[in-house]
């Protein structure tokens, strides 16, 4: 009969009127963020070997880092991700095979000026020589730069052997 | 009789209802179209050019990008052309990751289709109601692969990552919810008689006319033509799972918009038998593939049955690291190739109906 | 106490200002009557926006504004504010004269109309003996000044939307009008308190349903409400005839809307609710407030259609306005003449 979807209708939109709700308030209330939340980078520097990968599985180019060699081992400087062009893909995560490189489950990452909103994870000067050659005796200290020598010995080896890890 | 001037109107590129940044030069003759324009290009990025400078891999963030609202479909239609291109073999738990993803973007891209439908049919309470079931949706691949649109799941091999705890028992329970809200949509907008009114017999397209333009996905089923490629050429393991294909009859807009309504029910079918079979299966969820990929010389196309319709991806390999050329087809691009002779003779009103039923997606339209 | 509140502050002026002239005390008095009706209105309609709001709100699932002032109710009052401080945009090719004339002039029928309706028990304005005729007639005039302001724009949304307000006019006015006639038929008088005064034992809505129906539509469509709201039609004609108004001047037509709407429902109220009679002898809310109720559950109806319906297609609006609503209304007054015949034969 004519009118019936029509009442059908008016029935619907009377029970969602008393039916609860499906905003969430957001500054007081959240949902909750799942662990694989892609949010803004974080980087253990423990972990890190500046191998680079990262910055080559990038489609958009957005990771920038410097290193310098100090003593035998590669010491990172400078990490700076240019977030404005990254996609979250998650290429780079999954591209690190120290898994130094991982999301955060923090999602603001506005800036009110352009010039902020680089990701500058890694800002530091190298060691000078002398100070890296006196490094095994001051190794128990735990400084971040010392910490730097553990890893670095395998990562050549853990660098090659990259391959099965893709897809974790 | 009156001499009247017909006159052009300018539909879009900002226009409410043209689904993004879609031009249409209407020539009417007062409200009546007597010709359509279609101009495209306005959300074009070079997406297969950039193709061209990324390796294989870098590629898959990109082809998200095309259609947003399903994005695992788009990622797995280049990822299957590859796999076809190298020779991989994909495990079977990977196999079921991406039915069961898949098929979830293709549910969130239906609950688009009907919910910006109904808007612009007019009824703004079935597009909220239709965003609601999307959010549990969105928040279910956001748990599984941390992001909520541009998923990026597939990989060349398999799948990015396997289901988190609980995830799959999560689905079930939505997807046992589901037919519910579904019937709820029926109630409001299918079966009200002002929105059948609008459009039933309105933008009516034949089947022969819907073969030879080589329209394909609901827009084609709804002209009653059998043709989905999950069950005319089933890829992946699609031949495990039984579902039906709904068709329309008339080929207007009401049984295109039919057509996904009942498609989400199969949806339910689909995903519900492959959490069943998924349990049973142990295994990596990506098959053994170098880190860095170089395809042996040649080519190869593959194609799968998106939202939209069949999305061909044909990679062009020249032994490097980098594909010497990727080309997409497009469903949304060439399902509009006929809007210009639908369009003629109705109405302005009618326009976006005709427009919304074609469900287009301007990524994947301008790619 | 409460019954004669207003009566009884008009009462309290009057005899105030009993020194003065009878002719100017009059007048003093009528004025302070059309500044609260004014106030009336405009408190109103921002109160109808936020309602709108809500009530869209909770029908889709959310809640709707809750920010602004407890529960969100300054919200209207903000966007207000925030309106007045936007630029009005008049661009090169309007008509600028009519441009700004028409969000000036769109309160004008609304505002007229208001004199005559009765909120309560000898609270109307002015009780005209044609009230119903004088309603009418200033009512349609709005159309009018959509006309002005899409076809002043020089927009082709703007022209396409006013020229359907004035189609939809002219097919809706007509079963309005007869739909009316059957009560008009069966009071015998245009004035709004015998009408009331008639529905003292039955409302007209139980006499005349069909007669109602005919009248709920097409005041629906008068105000351009969904189904009907093809003028403004946001998902085809971007906004219809305000597509070009900015700032204040689309507030202006904005807050018009719902003054219209409160129009519309008022005259259900009058016409088929039975105005501010108290149902099941509830005598002690007072008539004002019976009147209020009325017209927002009417309101609410009207807002629940909006948020439940698509919106019709321009010739099946035509269509169903002739070839639905006309015959009905006629065989509507065709069935009233008989009954009335048949009740005066028998003598009841």
């Amino acid at each position: 009969m004519f009118g019936k979807g029509l009442v059908k209708g008016m029935q619907i939109t009377w029970k969602e009127f008393w039916a609860p709700k499906a905003t969430i308030q957001y500054p007081e209330h959240q949902n909750p963020i799942p662990d694989r939340f892609h949010g803004r980078f974080v980087l253990d520097l423990n972990n890190c070997i500046a191998c680079g990968m990262c910055a080559n599985a990038c489609p958009n180019k957005v990771i920038s880092l410097r290193k310098q060699k100090v003593g035998t081992k590669q010491f990172l400087t400078n990490y700076v991700m240019n977030i404005q062009y990254c996609m979250f893909c998650g290429l780079c995560v999954e591209s690190c095979p120290k898994d130094a490189l991982h999301f955060s489950k923090v999602i603001n990452m506005n800036q009110y000026f352009y010039n902020n909103i680089p990701l500058v994870l890694v800002q530091r000067e190298a060691p000078a020589e002398p100070v890296e050659k006196e490094k095994p005796a001051a190794k128990p200290t735990s400084q971040p730069k010392a910490d730097k020598s553990a890893p670095t010995a395998k990562s050549e080896v853990a660098a090659s052997k990259a391959s099965d890890k893709e897809g974790e | 009789m009156i001499r009247t001037q017909e006159y052009n109107l300018n539909f879009g590129p900002q226009h409410p209802s043209t689904h993004g940044v879609f031009r249409l030069l209407l020539t009417l003759d007062g409200e009546r179209v007597v010709k359509a324009e279609p101009i495209c290009g306005y959300l074009h990025r070079g997406i297969e050019k950039l193709a061209e400078s990324r390796t294989y891999t870098q590629i898959i963030p990109y082809t998200d990008r095309m259609d947003y609202l399903a994005a695992m479909l788009q990622n797995w239609g280049y990822v299957m052309a590859v796999e076809k291109l190298m020779g991989v073999e994909v495990p079977e738990k990977a196999e079921y990751m991406r039915v069961i993803s898949g098929e979830l973007s293709r549910l969130a891209s239906h609950l688009i289709a009907i919910g910006t439908y109904s808007l612009d049919i007019g009824a703004f309470t079935g597009f909220l109601l239709a965003f609601r079931e999307r959010e549990t949706t969105m928040d279910l691949l956001e748990e599984l692969t941390g992001s909520r649109m541009t998923l990026s799941f597939a990989r060349i091999g398999g799948v990015a990552a396997d289901a988190p705890e609980g995830w799959l028992d999560k689905v079930d329970k939505f997807m046992d919810k589901l037919p519910d809200c579904i019937d709820e949509y029926d109630g409001l907008i299918t079966g009200n008689e002002i929105f059948q009114a609008r459009t039933r017999d309105v933008g009516v397209l034949k089947p022969e006319t819907a073969i030879n333009y080589s329209i394909s996905g609901p827009t084609l089923r709804g002209s009653g033509v059998d043709y989905d490629l999950r069950k005319a050429k089933p890829y992946g393991i699609y031949d495990r799972f039984d579902f039906e294909v709904p068709l329309g009859k008339n080929g207007d807009c009401f049984d295109r918009f039919d057509c996904r309504m009942r498609e989400m029910r199969q949806i339910i079918r689909i995903v519900k038998q492959a959490i069943e079979q998924i349990k049973e299966i142990d295994g990596p969820v990506i098959a053994k593939v170098p880190k860095v990929l170089k395809p042996p010389k040649g080519d190869a196309y593959e194609e799968i049955e998106t939202s939209k319709g069949i999305i061909g991806y044909y990679v062009v390999s020249d032994g490097s690291t980098k594909p010497y050329r990727v080309h997409v087809r497009r469903p949304s691009f060439i399902n509009l190739g006929y809007l210009d002779e639908m369009l003629r003779g109705y109405l302005v009103a009618d326009v976006v109906a005709i427009l919304g039923s074609i469900d287009i997606m301007l990524g994947e339209v301008d790619c | 106490m409460f019954e004669n509140l207003f009566v009884g502050i008009a009462d309290g002026l009057r005899s105030l200002l009993g020194g003065l002239p009878l002719e100017i005390n009059e007048a003093i008095v009528m004025l302070v009557k059309l500044v609260a009706i004014l106030v009336f209105i405009l408190v109103n309609a921002l109160w109808l926006v936020y309602m709108e709001r809500k009530v869209a709100g909770y029908m889709q699932a959310r809640i709707g504004p809750n920010r602004v002032g407890p529960k969100g109710l300054l919200q209207t009052s903000a966007d207000i504010g925030k309106l007045i401080c936007k630029e009005i945009i008049i661009h090169k090719d309007t008509d600028k004269v009519v441009f700004m004339l028409a969000p000036v002039l769109v309160f004008v029928p609304t505002l007229m109309v208001f004199a005559v309706i009765p909120f309560g028990k000898n609270m109307a304005a002015i009780d005209m003996n044609i009230g119903l005729l004088y309603l009418l007639a200033i009512a349609s005039l709005s159309t009018v000044i959509f006309w002005m302001a899409g076809w002043a724009s020089n927009n082709k949304y703007s022209l396409l939307g006013s020229m359907r307000s004035v189609a939809q006019m002219v097919s809706y006015e007509l079963p309005m009008v007869l739909a009316i006639l059957g009560v008009i038929m069966i009071t015998g008088s245009l004035k709004m308190s015998d009408i009331i005064a008639a529905q003292e034992h039955t409302w007209f809505i139980f006499t005349q349903p069909i007669a109602f129906l005919i009248f709920f539509i097409a005041s629906v469509s008068e105000c351009n409400r969904a189904p009907f709201d093809l003028i403004e039609a946001e998902s085809e004609l971007v906004n219809g005839f305000n597509t070009e108004y900015s700032g204040m001047a689309f507030a202006m037509f904005y807050l018009a809307e719902y003054a219209n709407m409160l129009v519309c429902c008022a005259m259900v109220t009058i016409l088929f609710l039975g105005g501010w009679l108290a149902p099941f002898g509830l005598d002690f809310i007072p008539s004002w407030l019976w009147f209020f109720i009325k017209m927002y559950v009417v309101m609410f109806v009207i807002m629940q259609l909006r948020w439940t319906y698509p919106r019709i297609r321009v010739d099946q609006l035509m269509g169903f306005g002739w070839k639905v609503l006309v015959p009905l209304s006629l065989a509507n007054i065709f069935v009233t003449g008989i009954g009335m015949y048949i009740y005066r034969a028998i003598g009841w």
